[in-house]
């Protein structure tokens, strides 16, 4: 194939699965990213290894971001969105706006010292999460004093490798693409929309991104409020999947509740976990034999509470109806972990209007058939991931494979016609 | 060598954990040396010896999670050795040199510095 | 022979804080063969990489040390920089004084530093130069299969220009479940001209693989086809075998969804249930309906989906009263809870309960009893059809075809070992695909996401019929093997086989096309007869001998 090149936007685990196959076969892969790091969501999720591995892929995942990152064919753009897209297959024209970085990513030793004197609150300078990658601090302008008007350097005077500039501005930049690769993800469901439910109000109330992080971070778990090891936790399925507003399963929480529930049994097994469900979704390669052992070590209640209430000990009253009993119950847990779903991304009608992309009744990108789901209306854009609809981490690595596969095939015809073949 | 702990890291996993590590500045016990291997599985019986030879007080290995090994069977295999090793090792009366094998992925960084801190306290507690 | 070995320090910009510096270059000029030391702060930028060029072609450097940060990272640009300066890019090695030292323990680690230099420059000292090569492979691909999923992988194969194979053991192609066609609306019919139609697909039914060997890129594949025996040579495999299912009753598989009704009263399968909707001549429309699922089996995406379907059909041709039985409907997958939806709409009943339901024949119709979960109560139904719940099983002749290959299989016996570094597609060996059904997933949007998946990774491997290999990186030495067979039988890759030398003896000859580089075989060589470059026993040796008190 002669030389390609392709735009890969996002580099969430679609995206980089997408950009990898496309530079092994000798394509010129730009990787955009709007945030400073890359990787997405998947990038900060913890390992749930057990006594075996429990089969999350989050290992996957970070070998992956690292292959891409020292990957000669691969480009990244950080901090970067598309402006405007004008042209077509096998001749985009992308402009490019990139935002500064004020943290010299290849400067940066992670020291940490600019985030100890940061004086703003919640501070303006800060890692983004373990293993983050580029491994850099990044400098929030919307938490920054300096930003606001004030006049502070404390950070750059900090800062031993002298990583830290203020007077940046964005950039502009153009790029030639033959095709096009959309894989934006997708937000996280904001468990405060359930407002009955108390998150963002109880400190012990969770959601399944939370605990993922707080593993990743830490290691293990303790309660937010106390910092003992949780004695009785609950899950609660289906946040913001399989209701009025998200008419479609998210395919990853009953799956990730289990294996992190499994994780803190086996590093507490005195812990009490309950689940509470609707359908539990059980079904997929190798994990019968999980949801085998889970069935004897946790407790599994179908229905979905509607309320929970801190009392004043602390503790987390969940009212739901107990189906067997046919009446309200109220169980007390000291954590409760929301499992929320995924939702399509609320800026995707930005990228869809510039890119002339349509989105689906639910506000995913929509395919033009549902025999190919990742070709778009637009000839030379292709769909991977999440921002397609709810995939969990090897069927997004899947998609991503697929995408770069149909991209591939689209360019190799589109080129033997243009050789009149 | 006197007390040291020679860790064989599987460049899969436990490599990329220890610099993860390091790169959170979780700190362990300087005294520790590892050695990178391209699987858990390469380790042979006669490494793991020559290091105790050298006066290590302890060796570790270190592969992918049971089911995770890049190379399907190296992690059970180094699990076998490690448990023959310490039988020809109390076989031949050599006593209070442990050899341990863990199991961590690359993003597991606590894990690896459990499994530094967990061998050291056994070499405390046998008086080394 | 003491060569010259260059030890290239670096403190990453001052990132390294605690290594007294001045005293590492101090012992490490004293190691036996180091010709050269010297400190920089930027190896790994561009200046600091040309410098490097320069310092090894001017003090004629032939080994590098690099001590600085984690080889994780750095290592091929450092191997880059040897080759640029004329050295093979195997004569190096990395000490991580960084992630692993410095940012890893408090205080002074320059003893610690030290120790590390020392192990890297004693196992430099003893490596060994390899080169790389590019061997050709064969471009061609044999498909297994003859279904939905090989179909449209040799077409898209052929898209991008692979001349492909499809074997298929039946007398003809398309012979997939029916309900696929009927779920789904695409056309078998036009798909089967349109690779009948390519010029670079070649189809063989009533045809069965009888023996493979080899390895990625030179498979060796023994066909017979009615009778005859053809031998084929390809690049790649693909195996799109499909499942089978079975009526599970009682809990317990007993009857295969191809068999007819028994006893008398009217249970069927699903895919019996389609050619129902379908039979314009049918004599009389079942009134009542009732369907089971997802009680003998966790993976029940399939029955959910043909379910819901045929429970949707049934409801709009015949106006039928349906009741599902079920324990839960699983729903992850595109679309399905929004059929779940529409079938509730529809009016479909759905009864959830623990247990699976008992059924009896009474009067000629099946009895189904079943506890519902939110009625708390018993219920009792007597209709005129049952779809019997199903168990998605691994096809016929799964096990046969996974020791021909010498392939492994997962818990429930379909294709792809679980472990999750081989997904979505691969294999444990380099060359062999997994498609759809038979690795256990049965969704149409997974399918098609495998299929475009192994496509994009064949044509990556065979498109420019050359692939570069590191040459006898990993190497049986044929005067030391005693052909004891241990390392075939232990290679998880199946990299290695038996080859015949100078005329009588037969030795292990290990692929450097299919080797993956873990050393299992040189650990297990009771000879000692592996050398794997890099990680030879004397060079993890020198690396143990060099730790000790300085």
């Amino acid at each position: 194939m002669e030389s390609k090149n392709v735009l890969v936007v996002g580099s969430g685990i679609s995206g980089v699965a997408s950009a990898l196959e496309l530079a092994n076969e000798g394509v010129s892969v730009y990787l955009l990213e709007k945030e400073a790091v890359i990787g997405g969501h998947s990038a900060s999720f913890c390992c749930k290894a057990t006594d075996i591995c429990s089969k999350c892929s989050a290992c996957v995942v970070f070998d992956k971001i690292k292959e891409a990152v020292i990957h000669p064919q691969i480009k990244l753009l950080t901090n970067s969105t598309i402006r405007r897209l004008s042209g077509e297959l096998g001749n985009f024209r992308v402009e490019i706006i990139q935002q500064p970085q004020y943290v010299d990513e290849e400067k940066c030793i992670a020291c940490g010292l600019c985030t100890e004197v940061c004086p703003a609150d919640p501070k303006a300078i800060y890692l983004p999460f373990a293993g983050a990658t580029p491994f850099s601090y990044i400098l929030d302008e919307g938490l920054c004093l300096r930003f606001r008007g004030e006049r502070c350097d404390l950070c750059q005077r900090s800062c031993p490798t002298k990583a830290i500039e203020f007077e940046l501005k964005p950039k502009e930049r153009e790029l030639n693409v033959d095709a096009i690769i959309v894989a934006t993800g997708f937000d996280v469901f904001d468990a405060r929309e359930k407002g009955s439910l108390g998150y963002g109000r109880y400190p012990n109330v969770l959601t399944g991104l939370d605990l993922e992080q707080v593993f990743t971070r830490e290691g293990y778990l303790r309660l937010p409020t106390n910092g003992k090891e949780p004695r009785n936790i609950a899950f609660i399925q289906c946040i913001g999947s399989r209701d009025e507003g998200h008419g479609y399963c998210s395919q990853v929480c009953c799956k990730y509740a289990m294996k992190l529930a499994g994780l803190i049994n086996y590093q507490n097994p005195d812990t009490q976990v309950t689940i509470f469900y609707i359908d539990l979704q059980t079904a997929g390669k190798g994990f019968a034999q999980f949801y085998e052992k889970y069935k004897e070590s946790m407790r599994f209640v179908r229905g979905v509470p509607v309320e929970i209430l801190q009392t004043l000990s602390g503790e987390l009253e969940v009212r739901f109806e107990d189906i067997y009993q046919g009446k309200v119950c109220r169980d007390t847990f000291d954590l409760v972990v929301l499992s929320v779903g995924i939702s399509p991304r609320k800026n995707s009608w930005d990228l869809a209007r510039i890119l002339g992309v349509n989105l689906a009744d639910d506000g995913f990108f929509d395919v033009r058939d549902p025999l190919g789901s990742n070709e778009t209306n637009v000839d030379g854009i292709f769909l991977a991931g999440t921002c397609q609809g709810p995939k969990d981490i090897p069927d997004s690595i899947a998609h991503g494979i697929a995408a770069a596969s149909k991209a591939t095939q689209v360019l190799a015809e589109s080129a033997s016609q243009r050789r009149g073949n | 060598m006197n007390g040291c702990i020679v860790a064989f890291c599987c460049e899969h996993s436990a490599y990329p954990a220890a610099d993860l590590a390091g790169k959170l500045r979780l700190h362990y016990p300087e005294n520790l040396r590892v050695i990178r291997v391209p699987c858990a599985g390469r380790v042979d019986v006669i490494h793991i010896l020559k290091a105790f030879e050298n006066g290590a007080a302890a060796v570790l290995v270190l592969g992918c999670e049971d089911g995770a090994c890049h190379h399907i069977t190296g992690n059970t295999r180094a699990k076998e050795r490690v448990k023959y090793c310490n039988m020809l090792l109390k076989e031949v009366k050599v006593d209070g040199r442990p050899v341990a094998m863990f199991n961590l992925s690359p993003n597991a960084p606590h894990k690896f510095v459990r499994a530094v801190n967990e061998i050291t306290k056994i070499i405390k507690e046998s008086g080394r | 022979m003491e060569t010259k070995i260059g030890v290239f320090l670096c403190n990453c910009g001052g990132a390294i804080n605690n290594i007294d510096f001045d005293a590492v270059v101090k012992k490490v000029a004293k190691f036996p063969g180091v010709t050269y030391v010297n400190l920089s702060s930027n190896l790994c930028l561009k200046e600091g990489r040309e410098k490097m060029i320069s310092c090894i072609r001017e003090e004629n450097i032939e080994r590098v040390v690099v001590a600085a940060c984690s080889p994780e990272f750095q290592e091929h640009i450092f191997r880059e920089v040897l080759e640029k300066a004329g050295l093979n890019g195997h004569l190096f090695s990395m000490a991580n004084i960084r992630e692993q030292c410095s940012w890893a323990h408090d205080g002074d680690v320059t003893m610690k530093a030290v120790e590390l230099v020392k192990m890297a420059v004693n196992k430099v000292r003893l490596l060994q130069p390899v080169e790389k090569k590019e061997l050709p492979v064969n471009r061609e691909v044999l498909v297994l299969g003859g279904g939905f999923s090989a179909i449209n992988t040799a077409l898209q194969l052929s898209r991008v220009g692979l001349r492909t194979t499809l074997l298929e053991k039946e007398a003809a192609l398309g012979t997939g479940p029916e309900e696929l066609e009927s779920f789904y609306g695409f056309d078998t019919g036009s798909m089967i001209s349109a690779v009948e139609g390519d010029e670079n697909i070649e189809v063989l039914t009533s045809a069965q693989m009888m023996a493979v060997e080899g390895k990625i890129g030179d498979f060796s594949v023994r066909i017979k086809k009615e009778g005859e025996e053809i031998s084929r040579k390809y690049g790649a495999i693909v195996l799109a075998t499909g499942y089978q299912t079975a009526l599970a009753l009682d809990s317990e598989p007993k009857l295969r969804a191809k068999d007819v009704a028994i006893s008398g009263i009217n249970i069927v399968s699903q895919e019996q249930f389609c050619r129902m909707l379908r039979n314009s001549s049918l004599e009389t429309e079942p009134k009542t309906i009732g369907f089971m699922f997802d009680f003998s089996d966790e993976n029940s995406r399939f029955t959910t989906l043909a379910t819901l379907n045929n429970a949707l059909e049934a409801k709009k041709k015949w106006g039928s009263e349906i009741y599902v039985f079920y324990k839960s409907v699983k729903v992850d997958s595109e679309g399905m809870e929004k059929l779940y939806q529409e079938a509730r709409d529809c009016g479909v009943v759905f009864l959830k309960s623990e247990a699976p339901p008992r059924i009896t024949a009474e009067n000629g119709r099946v009895k189904i009893e079943a506890k519902d979960v939110f009625l708390g109560e018993d219920i009792i139904l007597a209709c005129d059809v049952l779809v019997a719940e199903e168990l998605y099983l691994p096809a016929e002749g799964a096990e046969n075809l996974s020791s021909l290959l010498s392939i492994r299989r997962d818990s429930r016996g379909f294709f792809q070992d679980e472990n999750v570094h081989l997904y979505p597609v691969g294999s444990e060996k380099k060359g062999i695909f997994f498609i759809g059904g038979c690795r256990g997933d049965l969704d149409l949007g997974r399918v098609l996401a495998d299929i475009s998946s192994v496509v994009m990774k064949v044509h990556e491997l065979l498109s420019s019929g050359k692939i570069l290999v590191a040459v006898e990186r990993v190497k049986a030495d044929p005067q030391k093997c005693v052909a004891c067979l241990t390392c075939i039988r232990v290679c998880p890759h199946g990299a290695i086989q038996l080859v015949r030398v100078d005329g009588s003896k037969e030795v292990a000859e290990i692929s450097d096309l299919a080797c993956d580089a873990c050393g299992i075989c040189a650990a297990i060589c009771p000879a000692k007869a592996i050398e794997f470059q890099g990680y030879r026993d004397e060079e993890i040796l020198a690396q143990i001998e060099a730790i000790q008190e300085l």
